[in-house]
C-alpha cells in the first residue's frame, strides 16, 4: 500500500506543481484556458478508460455523465441556495445515481450491445436536455451565467485562482482513479476484462464489479463536466451529444489504453488538433473524421502504446534470459491478447 | 461431501446426462472416465452450477445446491479447472493467483488498499510453490507453456481453498511424460490438502494407477463404478471401452 | 401533457385514421432502417453505427436526383442503389480492415464516417433545411378512409416498405442464397471451405443492409425536411426498435417499429414532451424483463 501510493502521490504533486508553474512561466490567458479545457476533457477520457481499458466495457455514452455533472452543478449554483463545494458534491452524487440506474440495465449486456445501449441512453439524456426548455434552456444551453461565490476565502472570479482550483481538483481525481486502478478492485476488473466467465468461477461477482466501476467512472466524468461548466459559466446540450462521447473514445485510442495516463496524451493531442482545425477551416468534421480513419487504419494503436510496447519488449527480453523461455501455448497465440491498461 | 442423485439434463432432444447418481466421500480421489461425448464435461457443468439440471439433486455438504448460481457454488467451496485452461492473459502468474486469493477472501471490491495485498501474495506464493510455478511468477499468463497454463488453471481453483475440486482433463494436450508429472502433482496436492478431488481423464494407465474410485460414463449414464480392480474386471466396461483399443479415445477435444 | 386530446383523437375516426397513417409511415421507415442494421449485425456481427448517416445520404441522393431529372423513380433508385454501393465501398475499404479487432476500432471508424458524411453533406448542400417536395406523381387528392384523409404517398410508402420487408424475409428464409447467408452468420469458415467467396458475401450483405437504409431515406425525402445530422435520431430509434423487437429478428423489428411508430404518432397528441421518455422506458423495460427482445432468439 504505502510504497505504491506514496510514489503516486509524489508524481501527482510534481504534476500539480508543473500545472501551477506553467501559467506562471507563460502567462498568456490562452494557455490557462487551454489547460482548463484539458482538465475537463482529460477527466472524461481518463474515466472512460477505466471502463474501456481496465474493464473491457466499451461505453459509447460516457458524455452523458459529463453533461449531467455540468447541468446539475450549473442549476444548483443558479438556484443560489448552495455553495460551490456542496453543489459539486451534489452534482457528482446525482450523476452517480443516474449511472447506477443506467448501469444496472447495461452492464449485463454483451460487448457491442453494451456500446449501443449506452449510446441510446446518452441520447435520451440529450433529448431531455433539449426538450426541457424551462429547466435547461434547451438548445440555447444553460445561460445567465453560473455564479462563483468565494470558497474558503478564495475568489474564483480571479482567473488565476479558478485555474489553480481546477488544477487541484483535476490532480486529486486522477490520483483517485490511479488508486482505484491499482487496488484489489482494479485487478479484479482486469480479471473481468480478460476472462469474465473464469472470474465468475473464482467467486467474483462480475455484474456488481462492473456496476461499481461504471458508477465511479461516471462520477469522475461529472467532475470534468462541472469544471467546464464553472469555467465557461454555462452548460450546453453538445456536452451530452454523441459526438462528445465519440471524441472521448478517440482520445483514448489516440493516446493509448495501455498506459494509465495514455488518455491524457490523447486529450492533449486531440485538443491541439481541434484548436488548429478550427482556426484554418470550418470543416471540422471532415478533417477530424479523416484523421481518425488514418490513425485507426494506419497506426492501429495509440501513441503512448508505442512507448509501452517498447518497454514491454525490453522487459520481456530481460525476463526471458533467466527463465528459459518456453514456447507459448497455441491457445493464446491465436486469440488476440486483450491486455489494455496495465 | 458431494453426492449427486438422479441427475438428468437434455439439450434439445439429446439427453446429455441420464439419471446419474454418484456419491463422492470426503477426501476421496475419483476419476470420471468415458469415451468422447459421454457427458463428462456436462456432468461437471451440472455439478458446479454452470448449467441447471432438468432433474435430480446435487448435495454438497448435505445441502442441495441445484439452482444456485455458479458464483454461489464457488463460494460454498467447490472450484474447478477447465479442459482448455481458462486464464487471464494479461496478468502475470503471481497477479492472477493473488487476484483469485483476494476474490476468495471477499476483497474484490476493496479500493482503499493497494494491490498486491501482502497476505494474499503469501497465499499465492504458497500455491505457486505447491505447483512448482515459483520460477514463473513474473511471466504473463498468456506466455506460459501449455503445461504451465494447465497448472495455473488448477492453481486458480486452489486459491478458492475448495473442499471439492473438479479437474476437467488436467493432462489434456500433454505428451506422455508430462502427463505423469502433471498427475503426480495432482496426487501430491490431494494428499497434502485432503480435498475431495474429481478428475476427468482419458489415459487408462493414469486412472488405474492413482484413482481410488472410478465412474464410467457412457451416453450420459453411469455404465459402471468401483475401484480400479473392479473396473478392470467389469465386463461392460471391457466391452464398451477397453475391449477395443483402450487408448483409442486418448485424443483430446471432447465436445 | 394533454391526455384529453389523445382521448378525443382516439374517439374520432378521422383523427384516429390520420394518426394511424402517420404511425404507419414512421414505423415503416424505422422498420426499413432497423432491418438493414439487424441484417448486418446478424451476418457480420458488427453494429453499423453509420446506418443513420446512410439514411441521411439516401435522402440527399434522392433529393439531388429528383432535382436533376424530375423523376421520382430515378430519385428512389438513386437513393437506394447509391447508398447500397456506398455501403459496399465502405465495407471493403474501411470496415473490413477492423474486423476481428477491438470493438473500439469499429466504433471509431463509424464515428469518423458519420463526421465525414455529415460534414460532406453540409458542404454540398449547406447547413440549413432542405425540402424535396412531393413529386407530381403523388399530387393527388388524399384518400378518404373513415372520415380521415391519408395522402396517397403514405399508402405508396407503406406498400413499398412492406414489400421490401417481405422480399428480404423471403430472400433470407426461402432462397438458396439466403441459406448461404444464414450459414455465413453461424460458421463463416465452413462456408468458405465450401468454395463460396465469403468476402464478396460480406460486402454484399453490408451493401444490402445499407441499401435498405438508403431506400428509407429516399422514401422519407418527400415528406421530411433534410438536414445534415438527420441520421442520428433515426439511428437511436432503430436501436430501440432492435432491442424491443429482438436482435436478428425481422418479424420482431417489424412489430417493434410499428409500436414505436404509433407511440410517436399518438404520443405527439397526448404527451409530446414524454414521447422520448416513453420509448426509452419501453426499451429499458424490455432489457430488464426480456433482454433478448420480444422475438429475439439469443439472450443478449
Amino acid at each position: 500500500m504505502r510504497a505504491g501510493f506514496v510514489r503516486d502521490l509524489a508524481v501527482a504533486l510534481a504534476g500539480l506543481g508543473l500545472l501551477i508553474a506553467l501559467p506562471v512561466v507563460f502567462p498568456q490567458p490562452a494557455l490557462r484556458d487551454f489547460l482548463i479545457y484539458f482538465f475537463a476533457y482529460g477527466l472524461m477520457a481518463m474515466s472512460l478508460n477505466l471502463l474501456v481499458g481496465l474493464t473491457g466495457l466499451v461505453s459509447f455514452g460516457h458524455a452523458a455523465y459529463f453533461a449531467s455533472g455540468a447541468y446539475a452543478f450549473g442549476l444548483l449554483m443558479q438556484s443560489g441556495l448552495v455553495s460551490i463545494p456542496v453543489a459539486a458534491l451534489a452534482a457528482v452524487g446525482g450523476t452517480a445515481l443516474i449511472a447506477l440506474v443506467i448501469g444496472a440495465i447495461c452492464v449485463r449486456l454483451k460487448e457491442i450491445y453494451f456500446s449501443f445501449i449506452t449510446l441510446a441512453f446518452q441520447m435520451f439524456i440529450h433529448s431531455i436536455i433539449v426538450t426541457w426548455v424551462g429547466l435547461t434552456g434547451g438548445d440555447q444551453g444553460l445561460r445567465g451565467g453560473i455564479p462563483r461565490p468565494p470558497v474558503l476565502g478564495l475568489d474564483l472570479n480571479d482567473a488565476r485562482v479558478l485555474y489553480g482550483s481546477c488544477a487541484v481538483v483535476f490532480v486529486v481525481c486522477i490520483l483517485a482513479m490511479r488508486q482505484v486502478s491499482q487496488s484489489p478492485f482494479g485487478y479484479t476488473l482486469r480479471m473481468i476484462r480478460d476472462n469474465p466467465a473464469r472470474a465468475n468461477f473464482l467467486g467474483v461477482d462480475v455484474t456488481a464489479m462492473k456496476l461499481g466501476i461504471f458508477v465511479f467512472a461516471a462520477a469522475m466524468a461529472s467532475v470534468g463536466g462541472l469544471i467546464l461548466a464553472l469555467f465557461v459559466s454555462g452548460a450546453y446540450p453538445e456536452f451530452a451529444f454523441w459526438t462528445t462521447s465519440g471524441e472521448a473514445i478517440f482520445m483514448i485510442m489516440l493516446g493509448g489504453m495501455k498506459l494509465f495516463l495514455g488518455p491524457l496524451v490523447g486529450t492533449l493531442l486531440l485538443q491541439t488538433l481541434n484548436h488548429f482545425v478550427t482556426i484554418y477551416t470550418e470543416h471540422h468534421g471532415l478533417v477530424l473524421g479523416t484523421v481518425i480513419l488514418v490513425i485507426v487504419l494506419g497506426l492501429r494503436r495509440g501513441l503512448a502504446d508505442f512507448v509501452y510496447d517498447a518497454i514491454q519488449a525490453r522487459r520481456a527480453r530481460r525476463a526471458a534470459a533467466p527463465a528459459t523461455a518456453e514456447p507459448a501455448a497455441q491457445t493464446f497465440e491465436a486469440a488476440p491478447l486483450n491486455g489494455r491498461t496495465v | 461431501m458431494l453426492c449427486v442423485e438422479h441427475l438428468s439434463k437434455s439439450f434439445g432432444g439429446v439427453r446429455a446426462t441420464k439419471d446419474v447418481s454418484i456419491d463422492f466421500p470426503a477426501g476421496s480421489l475419483t476419476a470420471i472416465i468415458g469415451p468422447n461425448g459421454a457427458g463428462k464435461t456436462t456432468f461437471f457443468n451440472l455439478v458446479s452450477g454452470h448449467v441447471r439440471p432438468d432433474e435430480g439433486r446435487v448435495l454438497f455438504d448435505g445441502t442441495d445446491i441445484v439452482g444456485l448460481s455458479s458464483l454461489e457454488v464457488v463460494r460454498r467451496g467447490m472450484a474447478r479447472a477447465f479442459q482448455v485452461a481458462a486464464l487471464f492473459p494479461s496478468l502475470t502468474v503471481r497477479e492472477a493467483l493473488t487476484s483469485a486469493v483476494v476474490s476468495h477472501r471477499r476483497g474484490s471490491g476493496r479500493v482503499l488498499s493497494r494491490f498486491p495485498v501482502p497476505d494474499a501474495v503469501r497465499r499465492a506464493d504458497a500455491i505457486m510453490e505447491m505447483l512448482g510455478l515459483g520460477p514463473k511468477a513474473g511471466i504473463l499468463s498468456a506466455n506460459l507453456s501449455h503445461g504451465d497454463q494447465k497448472l495455473l488453471d488448477i492453481g486458480l481453483a486452489l486459491a478458492m481453498d475448495p473442499k471439492v475440486l473438479l479437474l476437467d482433463e488436467p493432462t489434456a494436450g500433454m505428451g506422455p511424460e508430462e502427463r505423469w508429472r502433471m498427475i503426480g502433482k495432482v496426487r501430491d496436492l490431494w494428499q497434502a490438502t485432503g480435498m475431495t478431488v474429481l478428475f476427468i481423464e482419458h489415459d487408462m494407465d493414469i486412472v488405474f494407477r492413482i484413482a481410488q474410485a472410478i465412474h464410467v460414463l457412457k451416453y450420459g449414464a453411469v455404465l459402471a463404478q468401483g475401484n480400479p480392480d473392479e473396473i478392470r474386471r467389469n465386463q461392460d466396461v471391457i466391452d464398451a471401452y477397453l475391449g477395443t483399443d483402450h487408448r483409442l479415445s486418448e485424443a483430446v477435444g471432447e465436445a | 401533457m394533454n391526455l384529453e386530446a389523445l382521448v378525443d383523437c382516439l374517439s374520432s375516426a378521422s383523427c384516429a385514421v390520420t394518426q394511424v397513417s402517420t404511425g404507419l409511415i414512421v414505423g415503416m421507415l424505422l422498420f426499413l432502417v432497423t432491418s438493414g442494421l439487424s441484417l448486418i449485425f446478424g451476418v457480420l456481427g458488427i453494429i453499423n453505427f453509420t446506418h443513420g448517416a446512410f439514411y441521411m445520404l439516401g435522402a440527399y441522393l434522392a433529393f439531388t436526383a429528383y432535382a436533376l431529372t424530375g423523376s421520382f423513380l430515378v430519385a428512389m433508385v438513386a437513393g437506394a442503389a447509391g447508398v447500397g454501393l456506398f455501403g459496399v465501398l465502405f465495407e471493403r475499404l474501411v470496415m473490413s480492415r477492423v474486423y476481428g479487432r477491438d470493438i473500439l476500432m469499429q466504433l471509431l471508424v463509424c464515428y469518423a464516417m458519420i463526421l465525414i458524411l455529415d460534414d460532406g453533406v453540409k458542404i454540398l448542400y449547406g447547413g440549413e433545411y432542405r425540402m424535396m417536395g412531393m413529386p407530381d406523381v403523388f399530387a393527388l387528392p388524399p384518400v378518404e378512409i373513415a372520415g380521415g384523409f391519408v395522402p396517397g404517398y403514405y399508402l405508396f410508402m407503406v406498400g413499398v416498405a412492406f414489400a421490401a420487408g417481405l422480399v428480404l424475409w423471403l430472400g433470407i428464409n426461402r432462397t438458396r442464397l439466403g441459406k448461404i447467408v444464414r450459414a455465413l452468420a453461424i460458421n463463416p469458415q465452413m462456408v468458405g471451405a465450401l468454395g463460396i467467396n465469403t468476402t464478396l458475401l460480406y460486402a454484399g450483405v453490408f451493401g444490402l443492409g445499407s441499401l435498405l437504409a438508403g431506400l428509407a431515406g429516399a422514401l422519407a425525402a418527400p415528406i421530411r425536411t433534410l438536414t445534415p445530422g438527420m441520421g442520428v435520431s433515426i439511428l437511436i430509434e432503430s436501436f430501440i426498435v432492435t432491442v424491443i423487437g429482438g436482435m436478428g429478428s425481422i418479424a420482431g423489428a417489424f412489430l417493434a417499429a410499428l409500436l414505436i411508430g404509433f407511440t410517436r404518432a399518438f404520443g405527439a397528441i397526448g404527451f409530446p414532451l414524454f414521447v422520448d421518455g416513453l420509448m426509452f422506458a419501453l426499451m429499458a423495460l424490455v432489457l430488464v424483463v426480456k433482454p433478448s427482445g420480444l422475438l429475439g432468439r439469443e439472450a443478449a
